[in-house]
């Protein structure tokens, strides 16, 4: 049964973003002139200006940059504790989405996460909807120095 | 030309605003008799609720009287809102009854001060109101976020609704468990700004929030976006403010001793931002290192030369972030930096001497430009900074990072 969520920012390359995430997977588009992925869809290249975009699936591989929990209730379909990460997706994008199977004191950064495409609805109907979860097998890399520059300061 | 050649070209010669915390009050009485829960309400344009531009006038009239200057000195004019399209510039401009000759439109507050001064500096108007409503609160608002966050020229607040992802405090939680993953502590040690600047507040008479906080009652309070606490976040109230502006080389006659903006800069990096990368710790910290210097060497000073600081609070993260792109510590160490009562108003380098958005009034920053004006003319009464002569003012944002000085004239 699809999951109800709270409504999608639809319209132009909005809408084709959540009908190619629905029909062929987690894509993006690609500029065909400097090769940058971009997020969110665009009508140009932030980098180079250029026009010629391709959609292509992307890998769908990331790691953990940073997480929020929601102690207040902003929509009905996400009650509250509700976690939010913010990702960086392995063609370069940062990306913000929910954790799967992760619970708050497991997200630590740099922990490898793979897309997962949850069956979705919301007002506008269904769709599938690209969130993270753990990479089997995989430990997560713990933050290059832990520097405890404020406990030490008091 | 270079920016230093308007460096101390433009004073603020007026400031008012309205009773914040009677009218806060007065909102808290009417919502007691409301249903509990209310929705947070979207502006619609349809909707011909004045009571942003009420705000407004009040503030400008109380700025008037405070400039000793009438009406019709006023030749420029900008308008902001706690949402643009709750107050429009020219149906605030009818309502003021105003004549101008330049005008900066509608903006948020700090970029519309930084065009005013350059209004100003290029002789285009001698006198510019700055005009400030916020009605958010009577309009049913508790928090900014949600689905009802109207579209307004960004995308990173409403993009990821489908995610249960909104509002600017929990992107400030993002950045704030940056530091709790570098540091490997760091949740009590953020409450010394929330209990600072409440100390600051309890001697502002006109403070909303004046109720004493211990570092205690600061933990026990709920999260709000974990790792944010409930005092990490401003308040939503109504009320109104306004600066006004003038050449220097005119701002004479005036009741005050004028204030002099020394410095402006501004670093907006737009490219990407609904990706949030800006909210990155690293990030922010360097675009206020961007706009920071342009200021500073603008004015000529150095971060030692700061009295004062009003950092733009809307979360209490802000503050250890605007100390660190500013240059009074280091990169991370900002957290630290704020311990031992050093952003207290007999510390180091006193920091939102007013209350600031958390506990004096949340009016987009305004009213940190009012205090920063007071505390410069020496007349900020029982919290005010013995002799202090310049004041640093910055917003970093969705936008990048706005920075001011401001000096004593």
């Amino acid at each position: 049964m699809a999951i109800e969520r709270p409504p999608r920012v639809l319209g132009g390359h909005h809408t084709e973003f959540w009908d190619r995430c629905t029909d062929a997977g987690f894509s993006l588009q690609r500029c065909g002139g400097c090769e940058e992925v971009l997020w969110p869809p665009s009508s140009r290249c932030d980098r180079c200006l250029g026009a010629e975009l391709e959609w292509e699936e992307v890998s769908g591989a990331a790691s953990l940059v940073t997480h929020c929990e929601f102690e207040r209730e902003y929509y009905p379909q996400c009650p509250p504790p509700w976690l939010v990460i913010l990702v960086r997706l392995a063609e370069g994008p940062l990306f913000v989405s929910n954790p799967q199977g992760i619970g708050r004191t497991g997200l630590v950064p740099g922990l490898p996460l793979k897309v997962v495409m949850l069956d979705c609805e919301d007002v506008h109907g269904r769709f599938r909807l690209p969130v993270f979860g753990p990479v089997s097998g995989a430990h997560p890399e713990l933050p290059s120095k832990i520097v405890n520059k404020c406990c030490n300061f008091r | 030309m270079s920016a230093t050649a308007i460096s101390d070209r433009v004073a603020v010669v007026g400031v008012g605003e309205t009773d914040y915390r009677a009218d806060y009050q007065r909102s808290r009485r009417a919502e007691l008799g409301a249903p509990v829960g209310e929705p947070d309400r979207a502006s619609s344009a349809e909707d011909l609720d004045e009571a942003p531009s009420g705000f407004a006038a009040e503030a400008f009239t109380r700025a008037l009287a405070d400039a000793g200057l009438e009406k019709g000195d006023i030749d420029g004019l900008a308008v902001c809102a706690g949402r643009a399209e709750e107050m429009g510039f020219e149906r605030t401009a009818e309502i003021l009854g105003l004549t101008v000759r330049w005008g900066a439109e509608t903006g948020l507050p700090d970029h519309i001060v930084q065009v005013c001064v350059d209004g100003l500096a290029a002789g285009r108007c001698s006198t510019v109101a700055i005009v400030y409503g916020n009605g958010s609160r009577g309009r049913g608002a508790k928090a900014y976020g949600g689905v009802s966050e109207p579209r307004s020229g960004y995308m990173n607040q409403w993009y990821y609704h489908v995610w249960g992802f909104s509002s600017p405090g929990a992107q400030y939680a993002f950045t704030y468990q940056e530091y709790l993953d570098r540091l490997g502590c760091g949740e009590e040690e953020l409450g010394a700004v929330a209990v600072a600047f409440r100390k600051n507040a309890r001697l502002n008479p006109n403070a909303v929030m004046q109720d004493p906080m211990t570092i205690e009652q600061y933990l026990a309070a709920r999260y709000t976006f974990r790792p944010l606490r409930l005092y990490d976040c401003c308040m939503v109230n109504d009320g109104g403010a306004c600066l006004i502006l003038q050449r220097a080389d005119i701002a004479t006659s005036t009741n005050h001793r004028p204030v002099l903006v020394g410095g402006v800069g501004r670093y907006s990096p737009y490219a990407r931002h609904t990706q949030m990368g800006f909210r990155r710790h690293d990030a922010a910290i360097g675009c206020v290192e961007e706009a920071s210097a342009e200021c500073l060497g603008m004015a000529g000073v150095t971060p030692d030369d700061i009295d004062l600081v009003q950092c733009y609070d809307g979360f209490s993260v802000q503050l250890p972030m605007f100390l660190e792109g500013l240059g009074v510590c280091e990169p991370w160490e900002g957290l630290s930096f704020i311990q031992q009562g050093r952003i207290e108003r007999d510390g180091v380098l006193p920091c939102n001497t007013g209350g600031g958005l958390l506990s004096e009034s949340y009016m987009h920053g305004m009213n940190l430009h009012i205090e920063a004006v007071r505390q410069l003319r020496h007349e900020a009464g029982e919290r005010q900074i013995a002799g202090a002569e310049t004041a640093a003012y910055c917003h970093h944002g969705h936008w990048g990072a706005i920075s001011m000085l401001y000096r004593r004239g």
